[in-house]
C-alpha cells in the first residue's frame, strides 16, 4: 500500500523536528530512512505508526487519510529498535498478541503463529521467553510479531542496530527476503549507509528534519545532490579538498594541480568549491596525476587502503586491490579519474 | 589468615550486638514471656508462696479437708510461743500451766483458744487473753512464706502431713511469682472471645487489603500513568497526604466527620435526622470507616510502588502494543498487570503484615468499640498486656497473642509466595544458541 506524507511537520514543544516534509513511498517499496542521529527519521516513523501525532500535515495510506487515527486503527507493523518484546510471554503468545487483542479464536491464532514463525525460522523457539533468547532470535520475533496480521505498512526502527556484525549481514538478507515474500510496503529507519543501501529500493536521506535527497542507493552513489550526500554514503567515505574556480577549471588551494571540468563552464573565477572523490577513483588509474605522501595505510584482505596527504596538507583516501610495494611515508604519484570527480558549491550543492 | 578472621569478629561485632538487642531480644522476649503467666499480680521477678483466698478456692476441689483446714485460724500451743509468753512477764503461771496441761492441742479458731487462755488458774484479763492467744496464733492464710519449705513446714506444724504430690500442689497454687506455662495458648484457642477477635482480624486484614492497598492503589497507579506527567504527580501528592498527615491529626478529622456534632450529623439535621455517632453507632457502621481510615492512609503506598513499577515498563512496550492494536484496556490487562506481579506480591505481603500489627488507627478510632466490635488481634494484644481496664496486665497472655500474630504473618507470607509463584518471577539465565 502506497504511504504518501503530505507537507507533515512535527515539533515537540517549541522545538521543530521536522517542518513540511514530503514524502511517497510505492506500493510494495522499501524506502530507506537514512541520516545521523537526530534528524528526524524516527519522529517520521513514529508518525507514520500513530505514536505521534503530526502537527501539521496529513499522512495517507493508500487513499486513506490516517492522520488523526489511534495507531490502533492503522494496521501497522513495527519492529522497534529494543524490539520491545513482553517479557512476560512466551514467543508464541509475542507474536500472537496482535490477534490476541483482536479477539481472533485461539485456533486461528495457533495456526497463524506456527504459519509465520516458520518463515522467520523460529518455529521451535515458541515455548520460549524473550530472556532466553540471544539477539537475532528476539529480532525475528519481533518481526514475526510486527507481521502477523498482514499490516498494510511495515516499519522497522533501527532493526539491526543492537546485532553483531556477522548477525547482521545475515537479518538483513533475510528482512529484504521477508519484505519481498510478503510484498509489503516497507520503511527502514537507519543510521547505516551499507544497510539502507542494501536493503531498499530507495533511500531518503534526511538532515536536520528535511529529506535532502530520494533516489535509489546507484543513483544517489553515483549522482549525489549535495557533499552531505556524497559523504554519507560510501565506505570508506569519500574525500574532499578545498579549492577554487579558475577559467573553468578546480584549482587546488595552493594551486598545485588543476582539474578542468564541463560543470565549471559558466562559474565566475575566484568562487570557493569543494572537490569530492571517492576513494576507488584515486589510484594507479586515471588522467590526472597528484602526488603525495602516504600517511596510514590499512589492508582489508582483498583491498587496501591508504591515506594520501598532500603538499598542501589536505588528504585523498584510496583504496586499491592488494599491493605490497607501497609503505607508510612513501612519497607516491597516483592519478585521479577526473571524470568521476563531483564540483560542490559553498553551500554544499552539487554543481 | 587468624588475625583477619578476628578482625572481620571485631567488624561485625557492633552491627551484631545491636542486631541481637535491638531485633532479636524483643522477639525472643516475646517468645519466652508468652511461655509465662506474667501479669501485675505476679510481677516480673520472683514471688513469694501465701496462702490466698484464691488458693484455698483453687485447692478446695482436690483437697477439701486442707482447704477448709488452711481456710480458717489455728491455734497451737507450742513451745515456741510459750517462750515468747515467758518472755512478755506476765504472771509466770500462765506458761507453766499451758506447758503443763495444754502443750501440743490445736485450736481450729480463736474462740476456742481463748476459752481455754481464759481458764487458766491466774484468771489473765480480757486484755491478756488476747494477748496470749496471739502468741500461738499459727494461722497460714495471708501470712507470706519466703520459701516453700516454710511453707510446708508451716502445715506440718498446723497438723498437715501432705504427700509430696500434695506438697507440690500446694506449692504451686499457693505461689504468687510466675511460673512457666502453656496456659495462655489454651486461653486463646478456647476463648469464645478470641474466635470473635480473630474472626474481625481477618475480616479487617482481608478487606482492607483487597479494596484498598492493593485494588485502589492499582487504580490509582494506572490512572495516573495515563495522565499527563504535571497532572500524575499532583494527583499523587493529594493522594500521599493521608500518609504524610500524623495519624493522631488524620483520625481526629474521621472523628469530627462522625462525631455526634460533627460534620454528618450536623448535615443530616438539615433533613431532621437526630444527630448521632456514626463512628460507635453500630459495628457496621465502625468497620466502615475503620476500613477507610486504614484503608486511605495504606492505599498510598501500594500507589507509590505500583506507580514506580508501571513507570519501570519500557515505553517502547507501550508502543508497541498500541501498535499491535491494544486499547487501554487491553494494555492494563495484558501488559501492565502481568509486569506487576512482584510489587502486587509485595504489596500484599508487606500490608498484610503490617495491618496484622498495626492497631493505632482503630485505637484512636474506635478504641475497638462499640462493644469489642472492632477489636482486632493486635489491639487485643494491647489491652491484655499493656492497657487494661480491670489494671491487672497480663504480659504473658498478651505476649502469646503477639506471638501467634507473628506465626500467622510467616505463614501468610509463605502462602503468598506459593500463589504469586515466587520461583517463576527470577528470571532464569540467558540461553544462547
Amino acid at each position: 500500500m502506497r504511504i504518501l506524507l503530505d507537507k507533515f511537520s512535527k515539533s515537540f514543544g517549541n522545538t521543530k523536528v521536522i517542518e513540511a516534509m514530503d514524502l511517497e513511498v510505492g506500493s510494495g517499496e522499501m524506502l530507506a530512512l537514512l541520516g545521523p542521529s537526530g534528524c528526524g527519521k524516527s519522529t517520521t516513523l513514529f508518525a507514520i505508526c500513530g505514536i505521534h501525532r503530526p502537527t501539521s500535515g496529513r499522512i495517507l495510506f493508500g487513499e486513506r487519510d490516517v492522520t488523526s487515527l489511534p495507531s490502533q486503527e492503522r494496521n501497522v507493523g513495527v519492529v522497534f529498535q529494543s524490539y520491545a518484546l513482553y517479557p512476560h510471554m512466551t514467543v508464541e503468545e509475542n507474536i500472537g498478541f496482535p490477534l490476541t487483542v483482536r479477539r481472533l479464536p485461539a485456533g486461528d491464532i495457533k495456526k497463524r503463529v506456527a504459519e509465520i514463525s516458520a518463515l522467520v525460522h523460529i518455529d521451535n523457539l515458541l515455548g520460549r521467553r524473550p530472556a532466553q533468547l540471544s539477539g537475532g532470535q528476539q529480532q525475528r520475533v519481533a518481526l514475526a510479531r510486527a507481521l502477523i496480521r498482514r499490516p498494510d505498512v511495515l516499519l522497522l526502527d533501527e532493526p539491526l542496530a543492537n546485532l553483531d556484525a556477522k548477525l547482521r549481514l545475515e537479518m538483513r538478507s533475510e528482512i529484504r527476503r521477508l519484505q519481498k515474500e510478503t510484498g509489503i510496503t516497507a520503511i527502514l529507519v537507519t543510521h547505516d549507509q551499507v544497510e539502507a543501501m542494501s536493503m531498499c529500493d530507495r533511500i531518503a536521506i534526511m538532515k536536520e528534519g528535511e529529506i535532502v535527497q530520494i533516489a535509489t542507493p546507484s543513483e544517489m552513489y553515483n549522482d549525489p545532490r549535495t557533499a552531505f550526500v556524497a559523504g554519507f554514503l560510501g565506505n570508506p567515505p569519500i574525500s574532499f579538498l578545498k579549492g577554487k574556480a579558475l577559467s573553468g577549471a578546480f584549482v587546488s588551494g595552493d594551486g598545485n594541480f588543476r582539474l578542468p571540468l564541463g560543470s565549471l563552464r559558466d562559474i565566475g573565477d575566484g568562487r570557493a568549491l569543494t572537490l569530492g572523490i571517492r576513494p576507488e577513483h584515486f589510484g594507479p588509474k586515471g588522467d590526472l596525476v597528484i602526488e603525495g605522501k602516504v600517511a596510514f595505510a590499512e589492508t582489508q584482505g582483498r583491498e587496501n587502503l591508504y591515506d594520501v596527504v598532500l603538499a598542501d596538507g589536505s588528504v585523498l583516501r584510496s583504496i586499491q586491490p592488494v599491493r605490497d610495494d607501497v609503505k607508510l611515508g612513501d612519497c607516491v604519484r597516483w592519478n585521479l579519474s577526473s571524470e568521476a570527480a563531483f564540483v560542490f558549491a559553498e553551500d554544499g550543492r552539487r554543481l | 589468615m587468624r588475625t583477619s578472621r578476628t578482625l572481620g569478629i571485631v567488624m561485625i561485632a557492633p552491627a551484631a550486638i545491636m542486631i541481637f538487642l535491638f531485633y532479636l531480644m524483643p522477639a525472643i522476649l516475646t517468645g519466652i514471656f508468652a511461655m509465662t503467666n506474667m501479669s501485675t499480680a505476679t510481677g516480673i521477678s520472683g514471688g513469694v508462696f501465701q496462702v490466698t483466698q484464691g488458693a484455698v478456692n483453687r485447692l478446695g476441689p482436690d483437697m477439701p479437708e486442707l482447704a477448709s483446714g488452711i481456710a480458717e485460724p489455728r491455734f497451737v500451743i507450742d513451745e515456741e510461743g510459750l517462750a515468747a509468753l515467758e518472755a512478755l512477764k506476765l504472771k509466770p503461771g500462765y506458761a507453766a500451766e499451758l506447758r503443763g496441761q495444754h502443750i501440743g492441742e490445736v485450736f481450729a479458731s480463736r474462740r476456742e483458744a481463748e476459752r481455754v487462755i481464759k481458764a487458766l488458774k491466774d484468771r489473765p484479763s480480757t486484755r491478756e487473753v488476747k494477748q496470749i492467744s496471739d502468741l500461738f496464733n499459727r494461722s497460714v492464710l495471708n501470712t507470706r512464706f519466703e520459701t516453700r519449705d516454710a511453707l510446708i513446714g508451716n502445715l506440718e506444724k498446723l497438723g498437715f502431713r501432705l504427700k509430696p504430690e500434695e506438697q507440690d500442689k500446694v506449692a504451686r497454687e499457693t505461689y504468687t511469682g510466675w511460673v512457666w506455662t502453656t496456659d495462655n495458648f489454651k486461653v486463646i484457642a478456647n476463648s469464645p472471645d478470641m474466635a470473635k477477635i480473630f474472626l474481625n482480624t481477618a475480616f479487617y486484614v482481608a478487606v482492607t487489603l483487597m479494596l484498598f492497598n492493593v485494588s485502589y492503589a492499582l487504580f490509582l497507579a494506572v490512572t495516573t500513568h495515563y495522565m499527563p506527567p504535571a497532572t500524575a504527580s499532583i494527583f499523587r501528592a493529594v493522594w500521599l497526604l493521608p500518609r504524610i498527615t500524623p495519624v493522631v491529626i488524620y483520625v481526629l478529622m474521621w472523628k469530627w466527620l462522625t462525631w455526634d456534632n460533627g460534620f454528618i450529623s450536623m448535615f443530616m439535621g438539615q433533613f431532621g435526622v437526630p444527630p448521632k455517632n456514626y463512628l460507635l453507632d453500630n459495628a457496621y457502621n465502625a468497620w466502615f470507616f475503620v476500613i477507610l481510615i486504614n484503608g486511605f492512609i495504606g492505599a498510598s503506598m501500594g500507589m507509590l510502588v505500583f506507580s514506580s513499577a508501571i513507570k519501570a515498563i519500557p515505553q517502547t512496550h507501550f508502543h508497541a502494543s498500541e501498535v499491535d492494536g491494544a486499547s487501554r484496556w487491553q494494555q492494563i490487562r495484558y501488559i501492565i498487570l502481568p509486569q506487576l506481579r512482584w510489587p502486587i506480591l509485595f504489596v500484599t505481603c508487606y500490608q498484610t503484615l503490617s495491618l496484622l500489627a498495626s492497631f493505632n488507627e482503630i485505637l484512636l478510632s474506635t478504641r475497638g468499640g462499640p462493644g469489642r466490635a472492632t477489636e482486632v488481634w493486635s489491639l487485643a494484644a494491647y489491652h491484655t498486656a499493656l492497657n487494661n481496664y480491670t489494671g491487672n496486665l497480663e504480659y504473658g497472655l498478651g505476649a502469646a497473642l503477639a506471638l501467634m500474630l507473628v506465626i500467622i504473618g510467616v505463614i501468610l507470607s509463605l502462602i503468598y509466595l506459593r500463589i504469586f509463584r515466587y520461583d517463576t518471577l527470577i528470571s532464569k539465565p540467558l540461553i544462547e544458541d
